[in-house]
């Protein structure tokens, strides 16, 4: 193997691996990643076993060549050079990397040992904009559990029904869930729910930054396939069934409140800074005849003091009053971009639903805390 | 220089309480070599009577061992509930004559008398009442030790026991310390008195003279505590307020040793249940859980491991347990389980989303109401039945309010 890259292009295509690559020494070659240089077009792939990238790369190829080059200790090199790499292979074992008045030996694995691309049959296809992947990845990820026991949760769901064109991205942790609906074209005939662990759809993100490019998903038995402009993302998806979240969505709360998202946004994170010691719990009292403003939010902690704050809120009903982890909520408001809010509530004990003003296709449920 | 202070602290140390609890609720065994052991059958003396101390023998020692050197010595079962009780009356006595006291352990308690004990003819008088109210109403012994800190009063009570009276007062720290061998001092045990020999240092005053640095070097930050030790000082104030807990956990040495995935199990749903129970009493939830194991030869460890929500769940503390047993390869028969729950917080109460998880805690909230009013264990799971347990005899640091008050049979 001969080849050229330069500076810009290789470290930009390092920088999308290095969070899949191995950090801990369990499997060497999984802290490698696969380089396949040809004279008609040259790509990397990176895996964890669990997700994997295949991105193309812009490379002068003079003498073609396969290697498992090491990924973070390469990523490292190229960001202290300047201007062109050079990479000739010595042998399976040996790269030398030459930039400038740098001459670098890097020991390497040979390609063979690299895990194999997986196999996807009886495959289904949909078409999405990586603009609205991207929103529903945003608005749906915080709310998904990390390394929870029940391990669905620790992934989003993708539900798609072919009656009604549209796909539902749902993440919950067990105390919050947020859902989001976009219609879409597809082709799948059957009903599909499948689970995405958290971390693919993580760094999916980085590769969604282009609005209207086309993003196709591939849905496998077992793997799940994004395939955006030339670059290949697969995911082994998460077996088990996901709770069933249309039942855990509050469907008559009486009491609606409306609200300015940004001064409840503020006055809740204020309030919110004596509470974090004890699991952020706020509390919510909302009363239709007081003078000031009809919610107050506040909290207090023995060690450290009290807060409290009056906001104008439109509520219309019997006194209420309620506790919640300011963060679930918080969470929510921070990905909504609506200038109102509304919050429909029932009674202390049961769901919150908290919405963005004239959008259904987005709901966050926020369990409440016992005061 | 010895320690100035202006504080009067007063320790009350009963003598050989299980023991002499036991005597004075049956009469034939008072005057008699007794110990009390648990009801299991590889228990280990926890109190002997001074009678069987005169045989020599100690806490510790199995039920053989004791019997080799006193021949006509009775065991008694330990009962808890007559200990707890006992110590939750002797709070009563104590609360006459100060507001300020901690119990520091079932049978050791230290009173705060700095600004109260002019009201009631000085430290001395106190602690005459209080030994009388104790024989008076259980017809008990008790030490009382004086001092202007916990060390000291806790150190007079050990030198006048049994049965006595002793102040350590400021004017005197100094000589009463001189030729005091460092292992009598509290907190200074054997392994600790062993490394000081090895600096030379045999004596309180050799331990308050030696230099901060060497101290240091040898101990750490502990050094300084050793030096100030040595002095007479101790620092640590009266906690008359439960403490908040670091951590909450049980273990229990088994009936007999064991091997089988399936009784481990029991027993870890047994643990767990103890733990969880315990933290949803005091409104504690955690995210580590550690499981401890001795094997047959004694050879202790235990693995730590995180969930990702804090709980008090019985099942989640459990599956957690088992999961980490499952990493362990045993090497051998198993002699003690321990589950223990840490990284607390308060519980904040925040209702699950999910339908069946509110259903859960549901379930162990009827539980635990079932649980405390008809005993514990009355309500539980039926693969923990198949278990026998053996009443074992109540941790010294039992207390009687805050997350340390265990409730026993």
């Amino acid at each position: 193997m001969k080849l050229s890259v330069s500076k810009d292009e290789i470290q930009e295509k390092l920088s999308n691996i290095q969070n899949i690559v191995e950090k801990r020494n369990t499997m060497p070659i999984l802290s490698h990643f696969f380089l396949d240089a040809g004279k008609k077009g040259s790509y990397i792939v990176a895996t964890d076993l669990e997700t994997a990238i295949k991105e193309p790369i812009e490379m002068k190829v003079e003498k073609e060549g396969k290697l498992c080059i090491p990924a973070r200790k390469l990523f490292e090199i190229v960001r202290e050079i300047e201007g062109e790499l050079l990479f000739e292979s010595v042998d399976e074992q040996w790269l030398k990397v030459k930039a400038g008045t740098s001459d670098f030996r890097l020991a390497c694995l040979p390609p063979s040992e690299f895990p194999a691309w997986p196999l996807m049959e009886d495959v289904e296809e949909m078409t999405i904009d990586a603009g609205m992947l991207m929103e529903m990845i945003e608005k749906t990820i915080y709310s998904a559990g990390e390394s929870d026991t029940r391990y669905t949760l620790n992934g989003l769901l993708f539900h798609t029904r072919p009656q009604d064109t549209a796909i539902t991205v749902v993440g919950t942790d067990g105390h919050r869930l947020a859902l989001i609906v976009k219609q879409m074209e597809s082709e799948i005939k059957n009903e599909k729910k499948i689970i995405v662990p958290r971390k693919a759809v993580s760094e999916l993100r980085r590769f969604l930054s282009k609005d209207d490019e086309k993003v196709k998903i591939v849905i496998g038995k077992n793997h799940l396939l994004f395939r955006v402009a030339d670059v290949e993302f697969l995911t082994r998806l998460i077996e088990g069934t996901y709770p069933n979240y249309e039942h855990v969505i509050p469907q008559g709360n009486e009491k609606k409140v409306l609200m300015k998202r940004e001064t409840f946004t503020k006055a809740l994170r204020r309030v919110s800074v004596m509470s974090r010691e004890r699991a952020n719990a706020v509390r919510f009292d909302f009363d239709e005849s007081a003078s000031g403003g009809n919610l107050i939010i506040s909290s207090s902690n023995p060690d450290i003091g009290e807060a409290r704050e009056e906001v104008a809120v439109d509520y219309k009903g019997d006194k209420l009053s309620m506790g919640f982890n300011a963060r679930y909520l918080l969470d929510s408001l921070g990905v909504m971009s609506s200038e109102n809010i509304v919050l429909e509530l029932q009674d202390p004990l049961s769901p919150v639903l908290m919405r963005e003003e004239g959008n259904e296709d987005y709901r966050c449920v926020v369990m409440p805390m016992r005061i | 220089m010895a320690a100035v202070t202006s504080k009067t602290i007063l320790c009350v140390d009963m003598d050989a309480f299980f023991a002499s609890v036991e005597q004075q609720t049956n009469p034939k065994l008072r005057g008699k070599p007794i110990a009390v052991i648990g009801s299991g059958g590889r228990t280990v003396v926890t109190t002997r009577s001074y009678e069987a101390r005169k045989y020599g023998v100690k806490t510790g020692m199995n039920v053989y061992e004791a019997k080799r050197l006193c021949p006509h010595i009775i065991f008694v079962i330990g009962d808890n509930e007559k200990y707890t009780h006992t110590c939750r009356e002797l709070t009563k006595i104590y609360s006459q004559f100060t507001p300020d006291f901690e119990i520091y352990s079932v049978d050791e308690a230290f009173l705060d008398l700095t600004t109260t004990h002019h009201l009631f003819g000085g430290s001395e008088s106190i602690g005459k009442s209080i030994k009388q109210a104790i024989k008076d109403k259980f017809g008990i012994n008790c030490t009382v030790g004086i001092g202007p800190d916990i060390l000291l009063a806790k150190l007079a009570s050990d030198l006048g026991k049994p049965d006595g009276i002793k102040w350590i007062k400021p004017e005197d720290v100094e000589s009463d310390l001189k030729d005091l061998p460092v292992k009598e001092l509290w907190g200074i045990g054997s392994k600790i008195a062993d490394r000081l020999a090895l600096l030379g240092i045999k004596t309180c005053e050799e331990l308050g003279r030696a230099p901060s640095s060497l101290l240091r070097n040898k101990f750490g930050i502990y050094g300084e505590t050793l030096k100030a030790m040595g002095m007479g000082i101790c620092n640590r104030p009266i906690q008359t307020k439960p403490e908040d807990a670091k951590s909450i956990g049980h273990s229990m040495t088994l009936p007999k040793d064991i091997w089988e995935r399936k009784e481990i199990k029991a027993y870890l749903l047994m643990l767990s249940e103890m733990v969880g129970r315990r933290a949803r009493k005091h409104r504690y939830m955690g995210r580590t859980i550690a499981l401890v194991i001795r094997y047959t030869d004694f050879e202790t460890f235990s693995k730590q491991g995180t969930v990702s929500d804090f709980t008090n769940d019985t099942h989640v503390i459990y599956e957690k347990a088992l999961k980490m047993l499952d990493g362990i390869k045993l090497k051998d028969k198993i002699r003690l389980l321990g589950v223990c729950l840490s990284s607390l917080i308060n519980d904040p109460h925040q209702i699950p989303l999910v339908e069946e998880e509110r259903k859960r805690k549901s379930i162990l909230q009827a539980m635990d109401y079932v649980n405390d009013k008809y005993g514990e264990f009355k309500l539980t799971w039926g693969s923990y039945i198949m278990q026998e347990r053996d009443a074992g005899v109540i941790s010294p640091s039992w207390k009687p309010s805050g997350v340390k008050s265990v409730n026993v049979k």
